[in-house]
């Protein structure tokens, strides 16, 4: 070796050292969830991907804030994002130490946790032309983290991956033609394993759907699946040519079994969301046929986007009530093991988790007349109302925002009850004979006009009831005059916590209902309420800022403070103990 | 100021063909991004109500004589060109601008749907 070999080899050896002397602080910083915290029952120190965990519980295993001393809760820090068009509407992430939140037009921030203080934002260029068209648009419902990177996706079709230290994008893909189609992403990604998951906005838009697998590193599209006919066998489910412009989609985020490597997704309903066939809907009226894999539960495999199995949970979904909002809770039971999964119409499903075979079905709400019932062993629809053109007599129930919002429910480990917030009311509904619409275009394809009512049983109303998620038996009820539109937080604390329409944030004890505390955080809740743990010590975080478009049923419903409720503004409000 | 109805009529007639005129344009212009299927269908796309229906009757309740997400439009003391401008440019974070989907005739079909409506 001479000398010069030497030298490099010495100032080679020095490097490493230093970065063996540097790194373990490095290396001790998370770039993406362990798999233990994602696999586990309930969310930690960090809150690592949307619904808590892939069990899906909305449950945090802190009890640093309990029955106890919630009275001591108050606010530790705020966030005001910019843009908050129509409110704020995602679910917080946390990572070691550091929150992350997702707002409209997909600005992204990361905060620390114990203080609020920004460590990085970003803003993506969004097609503002195309912004102004949609309906739908342009919050962002959520984020996910994963490979060193935080995913966002965009309502004009893209999915970018942010450098989850810096915030710089590391990559941009476009995965949907928007300006065709509409359509793009409000929903938040799911990272598992080497992919991102992610599912298009759908229902009344006439595209079909699809949710892509991506790989993480890259960015690169890995697979495409079809919610409208996806399959040969699906195909013949749609008559005509009408499949073309079927809806579907797949908007929220569903979750992952690590067991049986199936990832499991809702998704959305039909378009037009009415049609006139009526009883004859097998083969008359805009899309006849069962409309496969629209407002169905699906399990795909994550690797290669192949359909392993589904349910149906309304075959020809003739009302607007898609499976695209519930949250998939894995449960063991009796040496079963089962998902629960809620559906729009108010009905909650509880399948088998190897094939999705239906284990129980069960109403969450009073008013539902679109069926008379389902069958809790097969799942069968029984007395289904199937739509002619004219008006519908009697109202329609529940109404188009369904029984069941798209916020997520929450599941306590510890006291075995499922925490869901039901909606009671009804519409007129008349239905339009309307032209059929054979390409993708920007634009909605309902079928009909309505108008929401008080349900038969006395006012439009909400309430978050505590159940045995199997059986629907019901432990105790909390009713709103409005219906709470957030998600719902259960914790080790023994805490449940509702932010509320009007813009209070409610904590209960979990096993009575009691309310034990509340805040008025100004502005009604649309989003998700997480907890964490930052420098030892428990948060939890709830996005406040109004402007859904279920939101948007409430001026008409109840006046005030809707009336007057603005739509563009929101803040993150951050909950620690009084010191 | 209101459109005089005679206009609304009239426009609402020669609609099917506007509708072709607007195809044969689109096809080889920047709308092609935004093909308009109502451009091949029957002259009965003119329907205003039919329209309402597909895709305002989704914000606008009881086909725009109700409240809901959007403002009741029966009776509307909003000028033609009020709501003609609102229906081609929205309002951002409430109402999606349907100028680059609607051609004109379409927009006046709606607006002569909304201005026939009773409370």
């Amino acid at each position: 070796m001479t000398l010069h070999e030497r030298y490099v080899v010495g100032c080679a050896t020095v490097a490493v050292a230093a970065l063996v002397t540097i790194s373990p602080t490095r290396a001790q910083v998370p770039t993406q969830p362990q798999e233990a915290a994602l696999n586990a029952e309930a969310a930690q120190n960090d809150w690592p991907t949307y619904h808590g965990t892939y069990k899906s519980y909305h449950y945090s295993g802190l009890d640093q804030i309990n029955t106890g001393n919630v009275k001591n809760l108050e606010v530790a820090w705020m966030h005001f994002p910019e843009r908050a068009t129509r409110g704020i509407q995602s679910t917080p992430l946390a990572l070691d130490g550091v929150l992350y939140y997702s707002g409209s037009y997909s600005r992204v921030y990361a905060l620390d946790g114990a203080t609020g203080k920004t460590i990085w934002a970003y803003a993506p260029e969004l097609d503002e032309d195309l912004v102004s068209k949609q309906t739908h648009s342009p919050y962002n419902r959520g984020i996910a983290i994963g490979h060193g990177n935080l995913y966002v996706g965009t309502v004009d079709g893209r999915l970018i991956a942010l450098d989850l230290k810096t915030g710089k994008p590391v990559w941009d893909t476009k995965l949907l033609d928007s300006k065709k189609m509409t359509v793009g992403f409000t929903g938040a990604p799911l990272v598992v394993k080497d992919k991102v998951i992610i599912g298009a906005q759908g229902g009344e838009w006439p595209h079909r759907g699809p949710i892509f697998g991506v790989e993480g590193k890259t960015g690169a599209k890995k697979w495409e699946f079809f919610t409208v006919a996806g399959t040969e066998e699906a195909m013949k489910t749609w008559g005509g040519d009408s499949w073309r412009t079927g809806g579907g989609g797949g908007w929220m985020p569903g979750t992952y079994d690590p067991e049986t490597n199936t990832v499991w997704w809702g998704t959305a309903n039909p378009a037009p969301l009415y049609d006139w066939g009526g009883a004859d809907w097998k083969k008359s009226g805009p899309r006849p046929g069962e409309n496969l894999y629209t407002t169905s539960v699906i399990a795909l495999d994550p690797d290669s986007g192949k359909l392993k199995f589904y349910h149906q949970e309304l075959p020809h979904d003739a009302w607007d009530f898609d499976s695209s909002v519930g949250e998939f809770v894995m449960i063991d039971r009796g040496g079963k093991k089962l998902v629960v999964h809620a559906n729009k119409s108010g009905y909650i499903f509880v399948y088998d988790r190897s094939n999705a075979k239906i284990e129980n079905v069960w109403p969450l709400v009073k008013n539902i007349n679109f069926v008379k019932s389902i069958d809790p062993k097969t799942g069968e629809l029984i007395g289904r109302r199937d739509l002619s053109e004219g008006k519908v007599d009697p109202p329609l129930c529940p109404a188009i925002a369904g029984g069941i919002s798209w916020n997520s429910g929450a599941y306590s480990p510890k006291n075995g009850l499922f925490y869901r917030i039901g909606q009671e009311w009804c519409m007129e509904l008349t239905v339009e004979k309307t032209t059929p619409i054979l390409e993708p275009m920007a634009q909605l394809n309902i079928g009909a006009t309505f108008k929401f009512i008080p349900p038969p049983d006395g006012p439009a109303r909400g309430h978050l009831s505590a159940r045995d998620p199997v059986t629907g038996a019901k432990k105790w009820e909390v009713n709103y005059k409005e219906p709470p539109l957030a998600s719902v937080l259960a914790t080790a604390g023994n805490l449940v916590f509702v932010p509320d329409a009007e813009g209070i944030v409610h904590a209960y004890n979990a096993d009575t209902g009691e309310e034990l505390w509340s805040r008025n955080n100004g502005m009604g809740h649309n989003a998700g309420i997480i907890s964490y743990m930052a420098g030892g010590k428990q948060y939890i975080a709830v996005p406040a800022g109004w402007g859904s478009l279920v939101a948007d049923e409430f001026v008409a419903l109840y006046g005030e403070p809707f009336k007057s409720m603005p739509k563009n503004t929101g803040a993150l409000v951050v909950f620690a103990l009084r010191q | 100021m209101r459109i005089p109805s005679v206009i609304i009529a009239s426009l609402a007639l020669i609609w099917p063909c506007l509708s072709i005129a607007a195809f044969a344009q689109q096809s080889t212009g920047a709308g092609a991004e935004n093909p308009l299927p109502q451009a091949e269908a029957s002259p009965n796309d003119i329907d205003g109500e039919k329209m309402f229906a597909t895709t305002c009757g989704f914000c606008h309740q009881d086909g725009g004589r109700h409240a809901g997400r959007g403002p009741k439009l029966s009776k509307s003391e909003r000028s033609d060109e009020y709501i003609v401008e609102r229906i081609k440019k929205g309002k951002p974070g409430a109402m999606p601008a349907y100028g680059g989907v609607f051609s004109d005739g379409q927009i006046i079909a709606i607006l002569a749907y909304i201005r026939g409506l009773d409370d």
